[in-house]
């Protein structure tokens, strides 16, 4: 093998700083009552119904996991924030805690927050609400189970009428 | 000890090197190593061996801790990258990050990377139309650049032969500006595409719709099984590397071809430095390589270089292999190398939405879209800019689910989506015209990690692109409302060059010295042992995806350079 021979010449020392300059990510630490909390948000926005809810396909976790890695700390103080909001409004309105609320009740909580003044509140239920959609349409049960996802579809027509097509 | 140092260049040396293991490059070891050279193959990033290193080919959506995006912090550190649109969280292990190589953007330039073996191969677009005459006698007939070197005729036997090896799909169409080649089946039209191809036929004498021609196998023949390869199957994830060698790339095809040989040595980690130029042979003796892990300058040795480090990599190395010869750039002694780069206008997009077919959808999914070859400017001029454009079209129909209730009426409208209408939409794929002021040249100061010289890219836009893609809108609106099309939205992303991943020139073929800097077999006028058949060789830009060109052009430069070795021209 030819680059057995090696040592010529080794190059003059170069500055490989950047190359190895990582910087930690900031984190979400949501604490232990926190994270219930925000499974039972995603938990409101997609209940189990006949098939699970958000909460059981573990969509809290990917919620919290995508805040974290995925946008910037300003969104991830605004998590927690409206976090807290949920549970103040939860308060104010019915006297309990959120997880102590009815289905009924807690989505008027959520309701509450989507059409609020502050930007801040709007923020945190798009942004909780979208991930959720994600999270829950991108999980292995409701690919593999509810809706029609072909990793391998091996052809494509053009052309199919659309009473014959199984829609999703 | 004086046996040694002899054994040891014998070692180091080779019937002939290539440096690069992307499309050309592959094509160059491929042709070299079946004519029975022993062949080394430098490529400067990792090895990435065929399926055994596509880490993600096989990974479900709910397998991406982030479902395909990229963490935040991965975008903000590569601003550059983050652009393109092939890069996320299945493909970023194929792309160079931004500070992995910088450069000196004198002007904006996206410079979109892939150092691994196989290159940008992994990752390209697959779309691969033949030149024409219209393309080659262009700038003679426009008065731009240089005349080409080589005419269609030249390069046809040599287009079909890298066809039928690559596996490419298409119709025969029967249109002059596209010739046709070596076809696999075609890809379906959907209807609503049918719809646009008939009415534009009808309107329009000069105009076509058609399927794009593209490098996938949709009927695998002796030649492909032969490889390893198999039948496309449609999953459309192809940039993160396709276990059945579903379409072309330098890892599922020529690579392994090559290795099967015995003749080849590939070896990845390598970076090239500069070609080594000994004055009194008066020709390339061979290269100096950075070993990418230990930082140690080896020196390999061959009678003949292929240069397929990618267009402007290309002239680095070119530029940065001086001697007492050649002070400026190997083999530049007009001083033209670097300059009159070019590059495709990727910057206009248009969209509308169809109200008819609705009976109508499609199933599966395709790897592939139809394609408007271009129509301006072909026969004569009759525009106000020169040249022309050809575009991408597709029309497709997709599933809507309301999003705005929540609870279980939102979840049970996510599980029931409608059947949304058609929407079509289009993307402009400009000729650019090479100049001397649009340039790439070694920065005095900077270095990269290498201690290489980094490369200053002077790239723009000027006003023929302006008028093209203001044509583009406008004609595109007079088809699609023709066709019936509603609704109809015309985008200009004014992205910088570079994003387009067509850049192109600096290393130019001509029939002068004086005024090029490669003949017409890809030989530098000056060091006729170095050929240069990837991107940096190409005189003007024409419309089309230029891969197929450059597999072209390499086996035929690889055919001559071994006829002239036999000959002892070499």
């Amino acid at each position: 093998m030819a680059w057995a021979v090696v040592g010529l010449a080794v190059l003059p020392a170069c500055d490989f700083g950047s190359k190895k300059a990582t910087a930690k990510a900031v984190g979400t630490s949501l604490s232990p009552s926190q994270e219930e909390l925000l499974a039972e948000v995603v938990d409101t926005i997609i209940p189990a119904t006949d098939t699970p809810g958000a909460k059981e396909l573990n969509v809290h976790s990917f919620v919290q996991q995508m805040v974290t890695d995925c946008y910037e700390p300003k969104v991830q103080e605004n998590l927690v924030k409206g976090l807290d909001t949920v549970e103040e409004l939860a308060d104010k309105s019915f006297s309990k805690s959120f997880g102590a609320c009815t289905g009924e009740e807690r989505i008027e909580v959520l309701r509450k927050m989507e059409n609020a003044k502050e930007e801040e509140q709007k923020e945190f239920y798009s942004l909780v609400k979208g991930l959720t959609v994600r999270g829950y349409m991108n999980s292995e049960y409701v690919m593999t189970n509810l809706v029609k996802y072909e990793a391998i579809p091996g052809h494509y027509y053009g052309c199919v009428p659309v009473n014959e097509k199984s829609l999703s | 000890m004086a046996n040694f140092a002899i054994d040891a260049v014998k070692d180091m040396t080779y019937d002939a090197i290539v440096i690069g293991s992307g499309i050309s490059g592959g094509w160059a070891a491929k042709e070299l190593t079946e004519k029975g050279l022993k062949t080394l193959v430098l490529e400067r990033g990792k090895d990435v061996r065929h399926i055994k290193d596509y880490p993600t080919t096989s990974m479900n959506p709910w397998e991406f801790p982030h479902r395909g995006q990229l963490p935040f912090q991965v975008k903000q550190q590569n601003p550059i990258v983050s652009k393109c649109y092939a890069f996320y969280e299945g493909t970023e292990h194929f792309f160079v990050k931004d500070a992995e190589h910088p450069y000196v953007q004198e002007k904006p330039f996206d410079w979109i990377r892939g150092y691994q073996v196989g290159g940008k191969s992994l990752l390209w677009a697959r779309q691969t139309q033949r030149w024409s005459d219209f393309d080659f006698e262009g700038p003679a007939r426009d008065g731009f650049a240089v005349d080409w070197p080589i005419r269609y005729k030249d390069l046809a036997p040599w287009y079909s032969y890298v066809e039928k090896f690559a596996g490419i799909s298409g119709n025969k169409d029967g249109i002059p500006q596209l010739p046709d080649g070596e076809f696999l089946p075609a890809h379906e039209m959907n209807c609503v595409e049918s719809h646009f191809q008939a009415q534009v036929a009808k309107k329009y004498k000069d105009r076509q719709v058609i399927m794009g021609r593209c490098a996938h196998i949709t009927k695998p023949q002796p030649i492909h099984l032969e490889q390893g390869r198999a039948q496309c199957q449609h999953r459309t994830i192809c940039e993160r590397g396709c276990p059945f060698g579903g379409y072309f790339s330098s890892n599922a095809s020529t690579l392994p071809w090559a290795a099967k040989t015995g003749n080849m040595t590939l070896r990845p980690d390598s970076v090239v430095h500069s070609i080594i130029y000994d004055e009194q042979k008066g020709k390339a003796t061979g290269v100096r390589v950075i070993d990418a892990n230990t930082k140690e300058e080896l020196e390999f040795y061959a009678r003949i270089i292929f240069v397929n480090a990618a267009a402007l990599n290309t002239n680095l190395i070119l530029l940065n292999s001086t001697s007492n010869r050649f002070q400026q750039g190997l083999g530049n002694d007009n001083g033209l190398m670097g300059k009159y780069v070019a590059f495709h206008n990727y910057r206009a997009r248009i969209s509308a939405d169809y109200d008819g077919d609705l009976d109508s959808t499609t199933d599966g999914r395709r790897p592939n879209s139809p394609y408007i070859p271009r129509f301006r400017n072909v026969h004569k001029q009759e525009t106000d800019f020169l040249r022309g454009y050809a575009a991408g079209f597709n029309a497709n129909r997709k599933s809507h689910a309301d999003q705005s209730g929540l609870g279980g009426d939102l979840k049970a409208s996510l599980l029931n989506p409608k059947l949304g209408g058609w929407s079509v939409g289009s993307h402009m794929m400009g000729e650019t015209i090479p100049k001397e002021s649009n340039y790439v040249a070694l920065d005095k100061s900077k270095k990269d990690a290498f201690g290489m010289p980094q490369l200053k890219i002077s790239m723009d836009y000027d006003e023929n692109d302006e008028k093209m893609v203001k044509d583009y809108f406008e004609q595109m609106t007079e088809m699609f409302t023709h066709a019936g099309f509603t609704n109809i939205r015309t985008s200009d992303s004014k992205q910088a060059p570079g994003l387009d991943i067509h850049e192109m020139g600096g290393v130019r073929m001509g029939k002068d010295p004086k005024t090029s800097l490669l003949n017409e077999w890809n030989q530098l006028h000056a060091c006729k042992n170095v050929f240069v058949t990837d991107g940096a060789c190409m005189t003007s830009t024409a419309t089309q995806n230029p891969s197929l060109t450059y597999m072209a052009l390499t086996a035929r430069a690889v055919d001559h350079a071994v006829s002239e070795m036999k000959k002892m021209n070499l």
